[in-house]
């Protein structure tokens, strides 16, 4: 009889719920709201479904999927003898974020789906694309304020760029210990792009100005669509070098599209390559949300911060966009400077949207897109500058 | 390690600064570039000698073979070739009939 209870109490003892803490209980709940975000609201899926379950299956007490005895992440909890692969799988999964390798095979897959065509019929979009990061460094001052140190202001900063890789590869190398908020308040607020962005397009602008009709853009050549990819990586690396793995893969993913020789590359970097990284992405970056790292007053900073920071690009690109405006004597519609921050092609198409309500026959869409494609490389730049200011630092 | 707001202002001011720069070498790049890509399209395409002009399509050959009529008269073949057309979109003077047969009962399939 005895044995039998002891075998029940050792069952007991070894299950989860004898092990779940509090934090771990809210944590599950967390996932469970960001899955209902995910399925129900359709609220970014294809990033928040793996996210939200990461986070689930990493808060599953004692299951330890993001164990690190062996210290390959996180020295501070080492077990003498322990092997790498003693470790949780979700923590050896996560060394491809760790490394980088999983947000730069992600730019390869962006590089290969999108159209540079709309920014080169109309380079002046590369502005609006730069413009669009000044809530990037808003936030970061913000940050500094609110008493972040350097490297974590950076990593807050970086949501306002909108680009989820790209948030995560400069926090996987500033900030880790923030990866998970900031993951989470990014690619939630590209989610809520449509909601955060017209009220501000319609403060900073005029009906005249939202009316306004572009004129079409010029076809662009096979030639100068296989030339940029090239041009953009060896300038901007050799102006920035640690922007050099995003903005390399991102233009060699758009070569493989343009060139035309390339095509079964293409088509994997397209959809089976980023299909797979965005798995394995989302469940690791999930799984960085523990108890201990998630539930504090930083992660409500974070996500001020971070709406802060859209708002700002936002702002940023829809003001610059009235100064062309007055430059070209009405000819540029300051609308598709919102579409600068770079979550393609939500943001484009937020101000087509926004465009055809002043104006039925308006089609903006186009013109939107050439900003918006400049925000991603955009925000890789803003990355890599503040990569190169506060690494080792 | 905290940063004075001084230090954090100013590399946020050259940051955005950096940003605005490279983006504006790649946007007078871009211009450059389509110039002289177009410059010398337009070189290629003069020392290229014009292609001769397409010759042109011959109409289809109507043939004046009689069309062989089996168990149908020439009212009725004549009305079957005029659906056929309008339901086709093809005019009738480019549709060739080679024969037009009456089916008997058991040709007609149907429900089986």
């Amino acid at each position: 009889m005895d044995m039998v209870k002891d075998v029940l109490l050792g069952l007991w003892e070894g299950s989860g719920f004898a092990l779940v803490t509090y934090k771990e209980i809210i944590m599950l709940v967390v996932s469970f709201a960001l899955l209902y975000l995910a399925i129900v609201k359709k609220f970014e899926p294809l990033l928040l479904v793996p996210i939200a379950f990461g986070m689930l299956l990493a808060n599953l007490p004692g299951a330890g999927l993001m164990d690190d005895p062996s210290g390959i992440m996180d020295k501070t909890h080492l077990i003498e003898g322990a092997h790498w692969y003693d470790s949780g799988v979700l923590r050896l999964i996560y060394a491809g974020v760790k490394s980088s390798i999983f947000p730069c095979l992600i730019f390869l897959g962006i590089g290969a789906m999108t159209d540079f065509g709309p920014l080169l019929a109309n380079p002046v979009s590369l502005l609006l694309g730069a413009a669009a990061q000044v809530g990037v460094y808003v936030a970061f001052l913000l940050a500094i304020l609110l008493g972040f140190s350097p490297e974590e202001a950076a990593s807050i900063g970086i949501i306002g760029g909108a680009d989820g890789p790209t948030a995560i590869f400069l926090t996987g190398k500033l900030a880790p210990h923030l990866l998970a908020p900031i993951a989470v308040a990014a690619y939630s607020y590209m989610a809520l792009i449509p909601l955060i962005q017209p009220p501000i397009m319609k403060l900073l602008t005029t009906e005249k100005e939202r009316k306004v009709e572009m004129k079409q853009l010029r076809q662009v050549s096979k030639t100068e669509k296989i030339i940029f990819p090239v041009v953009v990586a060896v300038i901007c690396a050799f102006i920035i070098p640690s922007c050099a793995s995003l903005i390399g893969f991102l233009m060699l993913g758009n070569l493989f599209k343009e060139c035309g020789v390339t095509e079964r590359l293409s088509d994997t970097a397209q959809n089976a390559l980023t299909n797979i990284v965005t798995i394995m992405l989302g469940v690791t970056v999930g799984a960085t949300a523990n108890g201990e790292a998630f539930l504090n007053k930083s992660t409500l900073l974070i996500i001020a911060l971070g709406l802060t920071a859209f708002a700002c690009s936002t702002a940023g690109g829809v003001l610059l966009g009235k100064v062309l405006y007055l430059v070209t004597g009405g000819k540029v519609n300051p609308l598709i400077g919102a579409a600068g921050v770079s979550a393609v092609p939500m943001a484009a198409r937020v101000a087509q949207t926004e465009g055809r309500k002043y104006n039925p026959t308006n089609f903006l869409l186009m013109h939107a897109m050439g900003p918006n494609v400049a925000g991603v490389i955009g925000s890789a730049v803003a990355a890599g500058f503040l990569l190169m200011m506060f690494r080792g630092a | 390690m905290k940063m004075p707001i001084t230090e954090a202002l100013t590399i946020a001011v050259i940051g955005i600064c950096v940003v605005m720069m490279i983006l504006a070498i790649i946007a007078v790049l871009i211009i450059l570039l389509s110039k002289v890509i177009r410059a010398i399209e337009k070189l290629i395409a003069k020392k290229t000698p014009a292609p001769a002009a397409p010759q042109p399509v011959p109409a289809a050959v109507v043939t004046d073979r009689e069309v062989e009529l089996i168990g149908t008269d020439e009212k009725t073949a004549a009305v079957i070739m005029a659906i056929v057309s309008k339901k086709s979109d093809i005019p009738l003077e480019k549709l060739s009939f080679k024969s037009i047969r009456l089916m008997d009962n058991d040709e007609k399939g149907g429900n089986k």
